[in-house]
């Protein structure tokens, strides 16, 4: 296994990431001296949805990339992003703004059944066909929401927020209430997809091996799609879309530390995490104005990225 | 305002249409408005008659609502416009640039205006007076608000200010900087407003610069309750919360400071007087 044979340079670079993790997260709660109040009142819990979104979204992408055998995979590629944030505007354009959090999720599982229908071919699930719908499924819901936006000037600001992301949201305490009481339920989501990292190491060898060592991979791929949709429906309506974490991070993590499932499950989730709380750091502080987070994602992810593929 | 400077309107504008009766016929004057403010102050100078286009939020007077709509703020139906013939079309010159610059490739004159401040507005008074032909009338209202400004300036002289946040935005959360319109309002009538300085007149600001700055005053636009308000995390030590000085549309009428013409007088007044009231609490 090439995570047993780590270099040395590797094993240096990792507590060096960690460290510098955790020095934007000191960075985040403590920079410009704010009071007691505003950083357990405000930064707190502006750091948990952040790295609540950040772990989901990387984790999701690491998932599906190998699952779906395609290193494009990812939330917003598969429509489920937009069918999410669909739900969680209709609700909101019509006043529920304490529910938008389950219009995200019924946006999103909505989204997910009519992928995975269109997916399928002759009662067989096909990868190439997956990705095709879940980009025209997306289209149509990115349109929907267009509509709305149109149709109903008032709310377009809030529109434009979810569309390019915001972790500024001000909860009450009743809304933070039940943020945490949904936390509780994403990490629960988080572990289940962490524990099936095994059967996808094995289901990536192909399915018919798969089904020979006795994965049942119809019922896997369902409960994964499922247990995803529920993750991204609630992280969607808090935080709106944020592109590139999923996409990007994964892929960070298998090019500095190669090696199976659970590793790079567990280093996209961390990596996540920190990544967009540096990003919503500088979304904050970069311009007088503060920025949407997803602009800077992207600004700072496609960079890297295209500099890590030039490396190799 | 001062009863003195509303008979002076109330004559002028009794003057202005009696004066107007059959101008509907005469072509050369046909007023296409698409930005609520000026439609507000075109009625005010007294050139109602004159109007023959509107958008659909130009509301004020209620006898607006009784003529042609050419579409709302934001989307204008150009062939409405052209086949009303306007002889100019008054559009806000702050988000229907686009709107004008159409209306001008399709030939026609197009005036836009968006006071930035109440020095502005009572040019702007003076200039659209002009374009319809209610030079004497503009004056007057010119003078009057003028004075009506002055008292307001000098009766808040020497008091104590209250820090005001206004919020005209809730998710994400929005407020006025200092140099905007709304922003000079506040301050006129007697108050600082918490946010001196914003890239933009109005603009996104942070939840905890606004606990940090513990404003005693908070003006609420953006549709939330003050149970809402009160729950926020991280809200409790705001003064404005505390002693309950919060205030919403239904008590001083955003129309009333946010657009710039002569109803911006009893926007002032009102300010004023919810600024009286912190006064006496304190």
């Amino acid at each position: 296994m090439a995570s047993k044979t780590l270099t040395t340079w590797q094993k240096a670079i990792k507590p060096l990431l960690l460290l510098s993790g955790l020095g934007v997260i000191a960075l985040y709660l403590f920079w410009g001296n704010p009071d007691a109040n505003i950083i357990s009142q405000v930064r707190i819990p502006r750091l948990a949805l952040t790295m609540l979104t950040g772990i989901s979204l990387a984790a999701i992408g690491s998932v599906y990339q190998l699952m779906l055998a395609n290193p494009l995979a990812e939330p917003y590629i598969l429509g489920i992003s937009s069918g999410g944030a669909f739900g969680s505007i209709l609700l909101g354009s019509i006043g529920l703004i304490m529910l938008m959090p389950f219009g995200g999720f019924a946006g999103a599982m909505l989204t997910m059944l009519l992928v995975w229908k269109l997916a399928q071919k002759k009662g067989n699930f096909d990868r190439s066909r997956l990705i095709l719908a879940g980009v025209i499924v997306g289209m149509f819901f990115a349109s929907a929401i267009s509509l709305i936006m149109y149709l109903n000037k008032d709310d377009t600001v809030m529109i434009l927020n979810i569309l390019m992301g915001n972790l500024g949201r001000i909860f009450t305490i009743s809304e933070w209430h039940m943020f945490l009481g949904l936390s509780g339920i994403c990490i629960l989501l988080l572990v289940y997809l962490y524990l099936q990292s095994r059967a996808l190491d094995i289901m990536s060898s192909g399915d018919i091996y798969a089904t020979s060592v006795g994965i049942n991979i119809h019922k896997l791929r369902r409960n994964i799609f499922v247990t995803s949709s529920l993750l991204l429906g609630v992280v969607v309506s808090y935080a709106g879309i944020i592109g590139f974490i999923g996409l990007i991070t994964p892929h960070i993590s298998r090019m500095l530390f190669p090696g199976n499932q659970k590793q790079t499950f567990l280093i996209s989730s961390i990596g996540g995490a920190f990544f967009l709380t540096a990003a919503d750091f500088l979304a904050k502080h970069v311009a007088i104005i503060e920025l949407p987070v997803g602009v800077i994602t992207a600004a700072i992810g496609c960079p890297f990225f295209i500099w890590l593929l030039l490396r190799k | 305002m001062s009863l003195l400077s509303k008979t002076i309107i109330l004559m002028l504008a009794l003057l202005a249409l009696s004066s107007c009766q059959g101008s509907r016929k005469n072509d050369s004057n046909r007023f296409v408005v698409l930005s609520p403010e000026l439609a507000e102050l075109i009625v005010a100078l007294g050139a109602e008659d004159m109007i023959v286009g509107v958008t659909s939020e130009c509301d004020y007077p209620v006898s607006l609502r009784k003529l042609t709509q050419v579409g709302n703020f934001g989307s204008v139906d150009l062939e409405k416009v052209v086949s009303l013939n306007p002889s100019i079309v008054f559009a806000s010159a702050l988000e229907q640039e686009s709107i004008a610059l159409n209306l001008k490739k399709l030939g026609l004159r197009v005036e836009s205006s968006y006071p930035g401040s109440l020095d502005d507005m009572l040019s702007e008074i003076l200039r659209i007076g002009s374009l319809v032909s209610r030079e004497k009338e503009a004056q007057a209202l010119y003078v009057s608000l003028r004075e009506d400004i002055r008292l307001i300036r000098e009766q808040a002289t020497g008091k104590p200010q209250p820090k005001v946040y206004l919020e005209i935005y809730k998710d994400p959360l929005m407020s006025v900087a200092d140099q905007s319109f709304v922003g000079e309002l506040l301050e006129t009538a007697g108050a600082d407003n918490i946010f001196n300085k914003l890239e933009r007149d109005y603009s996104r600001v942070k939840a905890e610069d606004v606990i940090f700055l513990q404003p005693d005053i908070m003006i609420c636009y953006s549709q939330d309750s003050l149970a809402n308000i009160k729950a926020r995390k991280g809200w409790q030590n705001i003064p404005a919360l505390r002693n309950g000085m919060v205030f919403f549309e239904d008590d001083i009428h955003p129309d009333l400071i946010q657009r710039a013409g002569p109803r911006s007088i009893q926007g002032l007044q009102k300010l004023a007087e919810i600024y009286d009231l912190w006064r006496q609490k304190r």
